[in-house]
């Protein structure tokens, strides 16, 4: 496991949106995260990057660090990073320049005399090709298409090399071609060994891409194991069809 | 004589000046989203740095412009360690880091004047001379040519530093979204804590050219913190291209308001232009 909680709990105004939820995230794998709105998927993926305190229980990353309180700010020096549901990209920055900031050297004169320039622009490059926006570089982020946004996000999560990425509705918008782009690179990401934590309400593509299968039902777990079983379970479908 | 020259002329010497201030202003609130209020006493900091080290103790004069710019700096990043950077942690408003600044304004202010007093100095008696130029029928003296040429300078740096640098694109990323930039890796604490050293310098850099100009008084701050805010709005807050043309705006605004009425409705036309840019185009000349 590279991922657990233990009894994490969070509530909005008396609403359990995360409750005692003890779950595990296997490296390597991609978990598909499921569930009706409001179950409570989005808002793990918030408490596990730290977006949102929450109110008790554990967080632990690669069996060593155990955390009761997680900083956004600690996140990335963990190896883990996310995508949004509704895409948060650096607006005022060119589309290179939203990939290059994630490279920026964390010294005061590395980053005022960038010393690894050349290599970065590179790398750069490279992750705007491997999404397709190479071309649209030089075009400030929000004059990109909604389907060009959600790229560029995972463009930027490709740039940072992390161990643990949670997507959060990375497909939700995108036409087929780009569907195809992001299948691909999670694809690609799982040969690399990376762990990958799907939040997705297209059944087909958590049946094609997760390994494991979670599902969540007002913060509780619900059912979890392999998708297609998980799937054909009736209180995941009941839960799914508010039947 | 024709006066317009001569208003012309004032207009570049204000509006550079303005532009030094609305620069470090904007440095802080583009990023860190707050009216640093604190912002304004750096001027005063770095005025009687000056005074202090060249004028009191006789050390070199370029002595005394470094200390003066590092201690200013080195005062705005105290400021943000223990008082705003807490605050922002703690999610406080916008409104209470506003007062929060205030604070470390009249505080600071306040240790200024029980240090030199509350009377008028002027840092011209270190300058052998300030020659008057006159040019295109206007006059104009060598530090005043001095604070246009600095102010252009300023500019150059910052911008090359906003654009061609990681540094610089880590500061826009924080302007836009600092949870994002915190996501994706970037230390926003220590790149915050660097704006704030800039931004004081910045703030202490124009403080000394005031001195050298007209004089300091530890109640210098205010006045002129107010004039970049204003700026600042006029010009798109939070833009540094945007600042430029609000300070050059308001300085030819009250420049040549005052023509043919007295000095004294200057602050009235500066708030007047500040009023008609709230009604009418709250997102001032350049939007962020």
């Amino acid at each position: 496991m590279i991922l657990q909680t233990q009894h994490l709990y969070k509530h909005f105004d008396g609403v359990k949106a995360v409750d005692h939820l003890s779950i595990s995230f296997e490296k390597g794998k991609i978990t598909g995260v499921i569930g009706p709105n409001g179950s409570g998927k989005s808002t793990l993926i918030n408490l596990l990057t730290g977006f949102i305190p929450f109110d008790s229980g554990e967080v632990i990353i690669a069996h060593t660090h155990h955390f009761t309180k997680v900083k956004c700010s600690d996140v990335a020096g963990y190896g883990l990073t996310r995508t949004f549901q509704d895409v948060r990209l650096f607006e005022q920055m060119p589309v290179l320049d939203n990939v290059l900031v994630v490279l920026t050297e964390r010294s005061v004169f590395g980053a005022l005399f960038e010393k690894h320039g050349k290599f970065h622009l590179a790398k750069a490059e490279e992750v705007l090709t491997r999404v397709g926006l190479f071309e649209k570089r030089h075009a400030l982020a929000r004059n990109l298409s909604y389907g060009q946004r959600k790229l560029l996000e995972i463009a930027r999560v490709l740039a940072m090399n992390p161990e643990v990425i949670f997507f959060d509705e990375p497909f939700a918008g995108l036409f087929p071609e780009m569907r195809k782009v992001v299948v691909s690179v999670m694809q690609e990401l799982k040969r690399q060994g990376k762990t990958q934590i799907l939040v997705e309400h297209n059944m087909e593509l958590i049946r094609e891409l997760s390994d494991r299968c979670v599902v969540l039902d007002s913060g509780e777990l619900l059912a979890e194991g392999e998708p297609s079983h998980v799937l054909a379970k009736r209180e995941v479908i009941e839960a799914y069809l508010g039947e | 004589m024709d006066i317009v020259p001569q208003l012309i002329a004032n207009s570049l010497i204000a509006g550079s000046i303005y532009a030094i201030l609305t620069l470090g202003f904007n440095l802080t609130y583009a990023s860190a989203k707050f009216i640093d209020m604190g912002f304004g006493v750096m001027t005063a900091i770095g005025g009687y740095t000056v005074f202090y080290v060249s004028k009191t103790l006789g050390a070199p004069l370029w002595l005394g412009l470094i200390a003066g710019i590092l201690l200013s700096g080195f005062v705005s990043f105290l400021a943000y360690t223990f008082i705003y950077k807490p605050l922002r942690a703690r999610k406080s408003s916008g409104a209470v880091l506003l007062i929060a600044s205030l604070g470390t304004l009249t505080a600071v202010q306040a240790v200024i004047a029980i240090l030199f007093t509350s009377q008028f100095q002027t840092l011209s008696g270190l300058l052998h001379g300030n020659r008057v130029f006159e040019l295109f029928g206007a006059a104009f003296t060598a530090v005043q040519l001095s604070i246009f040429c600095v102010g252009v300078l300023l500019f150059l740096l910052l911008a090359f530093l906003l654009k061609k640098t990681l540094f610089g694109k880590a500061t826009v990323a924080i302007g836009d979204d600092e949870e994002v930039a915190k996501i994706v890796g970037i230390d926003t604490d220590r790149a915050m804590g660097r704006l704030f050293f800039l931004s004081g310098a910045i703030g202490g850099l124009a403080g000394i050219l005031i001195g050298f100009d007209t004089g300091i008084e530890p109640i210098m701050g205010l006045p002129w913190l107010l004039a970049a805010v204003v700026a600042a709005i006029i010009g798109g807050i939070g833009n540094i291209y945007g600042g430029i043309a609000g300070a050059f705006l308001l300085a030819f605004a009250e420049n040549f308001g005052i023509w043919k009425i007295a000095g004294e409705w200057k602050a009235a036309i500066a708030f007047g232009l500040l009023i008609i840019f709230l009604m009418w185009r709250p997102q001032g000349i350049f939007k962020r």
